[in-house]
């Protein structure tokens, strides 16, 4: 392997990496905080990636549609909280397996419903739709570039927050004392309205980010799903440091497996894994 | 509603007690019965979709030629899982006493559909899956396919390359049985002419990680690239070598279900992309002409490839039935009376193989303008080679 | 006495007097037999993976790895156009088995929680795409089984498998083996220790038990049993495809088991016919019948605290 293509194959890994610690920071959050496992995560992803579809074809701006999409997802996750979530806290983790599962039933049937199964492409927004040349026959997509910034920018605009603000010293806290935060007078039903519905819409975001980089179609969301597991499970559950290290992790490796042995490319990153919990069984960062 | 006739017919069979039989075949005044095995849900839903729709135009169509046999759908959905497909295929055969069975999209559901239909008193007409033991070691009379073996639209396009005076062709796919095949018939008529696979790369199905290995085409710089995928793969691959701007520098041929209803979602991406396949939407043949406004009437969408194969499955059940006038309870007299029609089908005639395989016409097309045009025929009356068959 | 709880009782005889009629009512119609045949042997696969999850407390989603091994290893060892002793290969095919347990479970319960769950759905994917990526054994397109076994024991043959209702007498017979097995190794001091073990990890060890050798030992059985379940599967219409052990089987299982009622083992049996049933019922109704099978389990989850058997427990026991 040449020089020239190690980097851009390092850089494909990276930005690869990048989305999956998008896909998978909600996922993460909401199991920290809430201890609550939503199988479901993929759906929102996958409902993400078909709102920006529909509103991109109904209004011709990827801007506009993204940040329509973004908000009803987010109201979708509050509802689901509500509705749904709440009812969950004082059972046990079967029991939250089981109704996420359904949920993935329903949604995927929601999609085809509303949507169809036909595929679906979303076209880069125009102002991001060059390339920069890179070798002599090649260019790299100013889109990737653009979609790294941005899962860069939201990783520290969450590890601000998480850090720096009281929400999420209320979330670190009810993460490891929910009684004592609840006793302080903070309302612990909403801040985990708060949190669920954050997740969601981090899931939200990535499929529309991922949305002129992928094929839209029936499925995509149970996909992504085992991946995002296996990022989440490398960093440690409820770690979001570890989302973040375990996805760029997880991007490298599969892309480099998949150019130096692609036929046993999918088994590398369970090995991987495994290798992982047989070190750390908590994974890297567990807390 | 056909549903509710299965669901009530289900109902009679629980409680009328033994020896009570469900009737026996249909003869001249029963319904004929369709049972139609295809995924409705999932990642594939499009092609069943697609088939189901194609398959009831063509009877509809030629309802007055049945000689007043009423035609009986029954619908399953097989989620494209190879686990259900013998339990649904035996649903069909033993509990509806299906005459036809049109099925399957995947060729792990064919696979689990053959054992169970193989040499049983039903009809299987196959209207995709491409799974070359259907009409190879496990060909069988009771068993038709109106859509390809995978050698069928690949085989062609080796001698395609080779006359475009490329030398060193990369070629990539998935890596199961389709895949596999479509890249074996590339190589099989490529290397025959003296061209050269620089690199052969299967990805683990159904991965649509190819951003690295479009990087790496861009390094080994071969005449072309040659490649086997379909649906959201097709569309994610095919926007990525054009993102990192190998389009218009290094040629991109394929197996046809590159360009195949996906072309509205790859955009400007899909422009100068060249496949082979046994129809185009423009091809200019008159029955394809018809059969494209007719779909578009009925159902408000223009129709792809995986629409024409379950329409000529209809066709070539609705002919059957014409010829026979109307009694097809003789089904000896039903197989040999559809091994010798001749389909007039949107793609252009075609007949069956001694392995009950298409002959039929490949096309060479090429996208320009967000439409696959036709440049040529690229092999003409094609045969599967149907190695292992005994027919 | 094994069964416990009157609800218990109760529900299983009504099961197995119902059960044991039905071919005799559907003799006509092969496809219902074949119907209620594939739902016992998903009983018995379910409550095998009850038994681990429920009872000795091992979430795992890789459970139809043996589902399927099950199927493949009788593809793999028996020649191809010979019909050879159904029960010797079973127990050669189960005893396979159970030396792939013990390996796989040596490795993975090292591991608890979220983690063990993870790390079982991995190894059963990575055999998976073995087996998809293999041209020896199938692909993804599977493989056939062309001869069924034959069923004589010491000459004595009553059995002939590819009758549908002696095949389905076969696997309701695996279906109360299986039950009855898990029942008594449940009461007996092993069963004892290994619930023990789940329900205070920390203070049985502090009595000194080895609970790793326990847990070892119950996935061994756990596994072991998979394993039989996917042989009949197999068997009954002699395909293989490498679709049979995806971490989607083992989710299903999973499902039936929660739905039934988690650890009652008789639930699993309620669980697994109201899944297939309901499905069934949907997918004859609408072509959007998903819609309304996640509805239906989300309504369920929401209102039956316990599964379907904590449901029916609820009604009958005083």
């Amino acid at each position: 392997m040449s020089t020239e293509l190690f980097f851009v194959q390092l850089i494909n890994g990276l930005q690869y990496g990048l989305l999956l610690f998008l896909i998978a920071s909600g996922l993460t959050l909401v199991f920290g905080v809430m201890g609550i496992l939503n199988l479901a995560h993929g759906s929102m992803y996958m409902v993400g990636a078909y709102l920006v579809w529909y509103f991109v074809a109904v209004t011709g701006s990827f801007t506009v549609s993204a940040i329509l999409s973004a908000v009803i997802a987010l109201g979708l996750g509050i509802l689901i909280e509500r509705v749904l979530i709440q009812r969950l806290y004082n059972r046990n983790h079967l029991d939250q397996v089981l109704l996420t599962i359904g949920m993935i039933f329903v949604f995927n049937s929601l999609q085809s419903i509303l949507w169809g199964n036909d595929p679906y492409g979303v076209a880069v927004p125009d102002a991001l739709s060059g390339s920069v040349p890179f070798t002599d026959n090649s260019s790299y997509p100013v889109y990737r570039i653009f979609a790294a910034f941005i899962c860069i920018a939201i990783a520290a605009a969450l590890y601000f927050v998480v850090s720096k603000t009281r929400l999420g010293m209320l979330i670190r806290a009810g993460e490891s004392n929910r009684e004592m935060v609840e006793a302080l007078g903070v309302n612990i039903k909403s801040l985990y309205t708060i949190v669920f519905a954050i997740g969601v819409m981090l899931a939200a975001v990535s499929g529309i980010i991922a949305a002129p980089m992928r094929s839209i179609v029936p499925g995509m969301g149970e996909s992504v799903l085992i991946t995002c597991f296996v990022v989440v499970v490398i960093g440690g559950m409820g770690s979001i440091k570890g989302a973040f290290v375990g996805a760029l992790l997880v991007g490298v490796i599969s892309t480099f497996a998949a150019v130096l042995m692609p036929t046993m490319s999918n088994m590398i990153i369970y090995i991987f894994m495994i290798l992982v919990l047989l070190v750390k069984p908590q994974g890297l960062f567990a807390k | 509603m056909n549903r509710t006739k299965s669901l009530a017919s289900a109902v009679l069979a629980t409680t009328l007690t033994a020896g009570m039989s469900l009737g026996a075949h249909a003869a001249a005044g029963d319904p004929v019965k369709i049972g139609v095995m295809l995924p409705f849900s999932g990642i594939y839903a499009q092609l069943g979709e697609a088939g189901r729709d194609g398959l009831k135009l063509a009877l509809k169509e030629n309802a007055a030629n049945l000689h007043g046999a009423d035609i009986e759908f029954i619908e399953l959905d097989t989620e494209a899982k190879p686990s259900r497909a013998p339990e649904l295929a035996s649903s069909l055969l033993n509990q509806h006493e299906a005459d036809f069975i049109i099925g399957p999209v995947h060729s792990g559901v064919a696979m689990g559909m053959i054992k169970m239909l193989r040499g049983k008193d039903t009809v299987m007409i196959i209207p995709n899956a491409g799974a070359a033991a259907a009409t190879g070691p496990l060909c069988s009379p009771n068993m038709f396919r109106t859509s390809f073996s995978s050698w069928q639209p690949s085989y062609p396009m080796g001698k395609v390359a080779l006359e475009k005076g490329y030398k060193k062709v990369y070629a990539i796919s998935w890596n199961y049985g389709m895949g596999r095949e479509s890249l074996d018939a590339f190589e099989e008529s490529f290397t025959a002419g003296g061209g050269e696979i620089v690199e052969k790369v299967l990805l683990p199905y159904p991965s649509t990680n190819f951003q690295s290995h479009v990087s790496s085409i861009a390094d080994t710089n071969p005449d072309a690239v040659f490649t086997f995928f379909a649906g959201g793969g097709a569309i994610k691959f095919v926007k990525d070598y054009d993102a990192m701007g190998l389009r218009g520098k290094i040629p991109l041929l394929g197996s046809g279900f590159l360009t195949e209803g996906t072309l509205k979602a790859q955009g400007d991406a899909a422009e100068g992309v060249m496949t082979g396949l046994h129809y185009a939407e423009q091809l200019d043949v008159p029955k394809n002409r018809e059969f494209r406004e007719a779909f578009n009437t009925e159902y408000g969408h223009y129709p792809d490839i995986y629409a024409v194969q379950g329409y000529d499955a209809g066709q070539a059940i609705a002919n059957t039935i014409d010829q026979l006038k109307g009694d097809i309870s003789d089904k000896q007299a039903v197989i040999s009376t559809m091994e010798k029609l001749t389909i007039d089908s949107p793609r252009g005639e075609f007949t069956f193989s001694k392995a009950h395989n298409p002959i039929q016409n490949v096309y060479l097309r090429e996208v320009k303008d967000g439409v696959n045009v036709v440049q040529s025929i690229a092999a003409e009356a094609l045969e599967d080679p149907a190695r292992g068959c005994k027919l | 006495m094994i069964f416990e709880k009157r609800t218990e009782r109760i529900f299983l005889a009504i099961f197995f007097v119902i059960a044991l009629c039905i071919p005799l009512f559907l003799e006509d119609n092969s496809f219902f037999v074949g119907k209620a045949t594939t739902i016992l042997i998903l009983a018995v696969f379910v409550m095998s993976l009850d038994f681990l999850v429920g009872r000795v407390g091992l979430v795992t989603l890789g459970h139809a790895l043996f589902y399927g091994l099950g199927g493949y290893l009788f593809v793999i060892v028996t020649p191809e156009y010979e019909a050879v002793n159904f029960w010797l290969y079973a127990l050669y095919i189960m005893g396979i088995s159970a030396v792939v347990a013990l390996v796989v479970g040596v490795v993975v319960l090292r591991t608890s929680g979220i983690y063990f769950i993870m790390i079982t759905l991995a190894i059963s994917q990575m055999v998976y795409y073995f087996f998809f990526d293999s041209l020896e054994f199938g692909g993804n397109d599977g493989l056939f089984i062309f001869m069924k076994p034959e069923t004589s024991i010491f000459g004595l043959n009553f059995l002939n498998l590819d009758n549908p209702t002696h095949f389905y007498y076969l696997s309701l017979l695996a279906v109360l083996v299986t039950l009855l097995a898990i029942k008594i190794i449940l009461r007996s001091r092993f069963g004892r220790i290994v619930e023990a073990s789940r329900l205070n990890p920390e203070r049985t060890e502090a009595l000194g038990y080895n609970i790793f050798a326990f847990r070892l030992i119950s996935y061994i059985i756990g596994s072991t049993l998979a394993a039989y379940a996917g042989l009949l599967f197999a068997l009954q219409y002699g395909y293989v495809n490498p679709q049979f052990m995806t971490w989607e089987m083992s989710g299903t299982a999973l499902v039936m088991s929660i739905l039934g009622g988690m650890g009652t083992i008789y639930g699993a049996i309620l669980g697994t016919i109201t899944y297939e049933g309901l499905q069934y019922f949907f997918e004859h109704m609408s072509e959007d019948w998903m819609l309304f099978m996640g509805g239906a389990i989300i309504l369920m989850v929401l209102l039956l605290r316990k599964g379907l058997a904590g449901y029916l427990e609820k009604l009958l026991e005083k």
